[in-house]
């Protein structure tokens, strides 16, 4: 997969995550009954005393979470928001696994709306891990291939990343 | 001549072996760069994930301890407790597992697991206004039912339940329920030993201790609790509380709620019932 097309699957699961956290933030603070397949799951979930970290929804955590994580994907990319993207994938990761953990084990129901979001995150960690773990090139100056003449005489050219490292 | 050609090939040759002694060496200098690059990526990914582990295993202790809070951990705060649910079921009709008049118009079946932390939310939340202002004034009665969801050993639930409807033979059910509710322990924690048991049911004013505890060897209890999880699963009823509601004596139908704190979907539904 190229670096361009793993940067736009990123961005497409992203924006989906977006919406789905948009959607549990809105539901939460309309006080309305989310729509679910699951009976009243996604209520049991929403209406919990889980749904709220220190008295801050935790989907508006989600959804800030995807915000910043967008917001690295559309940086310009270069090691330091790939760094950046993983990060905060891993965080989003840690957080889903979390909330999940507490849907199975304390709350004894799963919200669909949530699940499909951790399942995204759980994505986006790995597509992320594996995009800064690989270090894609990109056409700058001190990463191109030398041109032959370049390369006569010439110092190796510099590693992917070994600037920011 | 031919010394002179022989010179040039043997002076291309060293180049060459030259050229490729060099392209070896940057070959290997490139690669161990990347070697390099690859640890110190992995060591970044791996610090990340330990700060993500440390974190979250501290939300989980932090979120664990906070749900604890249940149990009174003194003398005042039981009293306190004993004291906020005598005066919101005191003075009601109880039968059995049955809050309120018999006669009342509409029936509100509620199925819970004394160990699930979203029926406290309701039976702490939306509950005792539901009771205020349907089951005092005689309109609604309360039948509280059993279904296993939170509690793990269903040796444990049985246990529990019985013990609730054996308060119930002494029409004393629902003040064990909702000290219960309001006592919970968190969940996983094997708070729900003989003991916890007895401490709560020390707590219900006017309780025959010895009554209660021979009728929990009462075998009709035990299938109460079995006849109610084969009438959870009838209606589709996989999750704790859910609710059955319906003209008193009439046919029962599923309650969709939209919140377990605000009573406003139960006194809709009530309203229509006693409307009809």
């Amino acid at each position: 997969m190229s670096a361009r097309a793993l940067r736009i699957t990123l961005i497409v699961l992203t924006v989906i995550g977006l919406g789905v956290a948009s959607y549990l933030t809105y539901v939460h603070y309309s006080g309305i009954q989310p729509v679910c397949t699951a009976g009243g799951n996604c209520l049991k979930v929403q209406t919990s005393i889980y749904s709220k970290l220190a008295g801050v929804p935790v989907a508006l955590i989600g959804l800030i979470g995807y915000v910043v994580i967008l917001a690295s994907l559309l940086a310009p990319e270069n090691e330091t928001t790939r760094f950046a993207t993983v990060a905060f994938t891993v965080v989003g990761f840690g957080f889903s696994a979390y909330l999940t953990y507490r849907e199975l084990f304390s709350i004894h129901a799963i919200c669909e709306w949530c699940a499909s979001s951790a399942a995204i995150m759980t994505v986006l960690m790995c597509l992320a891990a594996w995009r800064f773990l690989r270090g894609e090139a990109i056409p700058t100056d001190a990463s191109r291939t030398p041109t032959p003449t370049e390369a006569e005489g010439s110092e190796p050219a510099a590693p992917l990343g070994a600037a920011h490292s | 001549m031919s010394g002179s050609a022989e010179g040039d090939e043997e002076d291309l040759t060293r180049k060459q072996r030259r050229e490729q002694a060099r392209a070896q060496r940057k070959e290997l200098e490139e690669a161990e760069a990347a070697s390099a690059v690859r640890r110190t990526r992995l060591m970044q990914l791996g610090i990340v994930v330990v700060v993500v582990v440390v974190v979250i295993v501290g939300i989980l202790v932090a979120t664990s301890s906070s749900s604890k809070k249940g149990i009174p951990t003194s003398q005042k705060e039981t009293n306190q407790t004993v004291a906020e649910v005598s005066s919101l079921v005191g003075g009601i009709q109880q039968n059995g597992n049955v809050l309120g008049d018999p006669k009342a118009p509409v029936t509100l079946q509620y199925f819970g697991d004394l160990e699930c932390p979203i029926c406290k939310d309701f039976t702490l939340g939306a509950l005792p206004s539901i009771i205020q202002q349907w089951v005092k004034t005689g309109k609604l009665k309360i039948e509280y039912r059993s279904l296993e969801t939170a509690t793990r050993e269903p040796e444990v639930f049985k246990t529990q339940q019985v013990a609730a409807l054996a308060a119930g033979k002494q029409s004393k059910l629902w003040n064990f329920v909702e000290l219960f509710y309001h006592e919970q322990g968190e969940e996983n924690t094997g708070y729900v030993t003989e003991s916890y048991l007895q401490g709560l049911a020390q707590q219900v004013p006017g309780l025959n201790l010895t009554k209660w505890a021979s009728e929990r060897s009462d075998t009709a209890l035990a299938q109460q609790v079995t006849g109610d999880a084969e009438a959870a699963s009838q209606n589709g009823f996989t999750g704790t509380p859910s609710f059955l509601i319906g003209k008193t004596g009439g046919a029962m139908k599923k309650l969709e709620y939209s919140s377990l704190t605000d009573p406003s979907s139960f006194n809709s539904a009530i309203e229509q019932l006693l409307k009809a």
